[in-house]
């Protein structure tokens, strides 16, 4: 089985069907989807900002994530399952979508920086967390998740189109 | 029809058309409307969230609200220029859309919250400042933004 004959029976299983039939299910996911990104995206903005040294200098990195943070994985969660659920109802044209394929390897992209923010600068964070400018490779760490989200969302928009 | 006259003027100006012949403007111009979206929805999240109390407790409310101020504005003046240049493409199909209305009134209350209401309150001074009245100008600021996102979204699908 293909990759392309598998998007085609994930899209026609009945919950596929259904989403794609259905007057309001994909509108509604969409705009959830959207303000899920909003949600998740814009307090990210606040907490890379933070490590790039920009804002908050006087608060504490950790004090910035643990305000922001929660809302940032509910924004991520609700993206994560809506998204799913619009690739499930129209994986065939998500698939050959360059669009699509560049926003997931963007997506993996800031995943993999993320990890490995969280497992190599954020072990010691402590001897930077008051700074009101962070080491170096932290400051790249935040603009470089800043850039690659961004990428995300217009690649994630830009989809919707057929060129 | 008070509006549609400038609703008219608007479909037709050199820009509209530009962008309606135009196979990349659009989306372009799209994508960035949706950045700022999210880069004010998040100054809207964390001042709410100061407001409410939680976290980023070394800063006061008017702290937090002024360091937000560049992004914030910023945010809103990029919308206002985007979403006004993707208005004018299709403007006789928004005066007909009932979205676009209700993201225009909802956008004329969370503009005039946000700099009444929310700048007032983060100015008030921690002990003068009611539990309630914090909380009502948190929520009310995320419903009327929030608000302003799914309806403009809506746009599209009606």
């Amino acid at each position: 089985m293909s990759i392309v004959e598998m998007c085609q029976w994930l899209q026609d299983t009945s919950i596929g069907t259904s989403i794609r039939e259905s007057t309001w299910v994909f509108p509604i996911l969409e705009g959830t989807h959207l303000l899920g990104i909003a949600a998740s995206v814009g307090t990210l903005l606040v907490m890379d900002l933070r490590l790039a040294g920009v804002l908050f200098k006087r608060e504490a990195f950790s004090q910035v994530t643990k305000a922001v943070m929660p809302i940032s994985l509910v924004g991520f969660t609700i993206m994560f399952v809506t998204g799913i659920l619009l690739f499930w109802c129209q994986a065939v044209k998500a698939y050959g979508s360059i669009y699509f394929k560049i926003k997931i390897t963007l997506l993996l992209l800031a995943g993999i920086n993320a990890l490995i923010f969280e497992l190599t600068l954020r072990r010691k964070s402590a001897a930077w967390d008051n700074d009101p400018v962070p080491p170096l490779r932290a400051r790249m760490a935040g603009i470089t998740g800043l850039i690659l989200w961004a990428g995300v969302i217009c690649a994630g928009r830009t989809m919707a189109y057929n060129f | 029809m008070p509006f549609h006259s400038f609703f008219q003027w608007c479909d037709d100006t050199a820009l509209a058309v530009a962008i309606r012949d135009s196979r990349f403007l659009f989306p372009i111009i799209e994508s960035i409307h949706i950045l700022a979206l999210a880069v004010l929805l998040g100054t809207v999240i964390v001042v709410s969230l100061r407001l409410l109390g939680v976290g980023l407790t070394r800063s006061s409310a008017s702290e937090v609200y002024g360091t937000l101020s560049g992004l914030r504005n910023g945010a809103l003046v990029t919308m206002i220029v985007t979403g006004f240049m993707l208005f004018s493409s299709e403007a006789i199909k928004c005066y007909e859309n009932p979205p676009f209305w209700a993201k225009m009134i909802m956008l004329f209350f969370a503009i005039v919250f946000q700099y009444t209401v929310v700048r007032s309150t983060t100015n008030k001074p921690a002990v003068s400042l009611s539990r309630f009245r914090a909380t009502a100008a948190a929520c009310l600021s995320l419903f009327l933004w929030f608000g302003v996102g799914a309806a403009g979204r809506a746009i599209g699908f009606y």
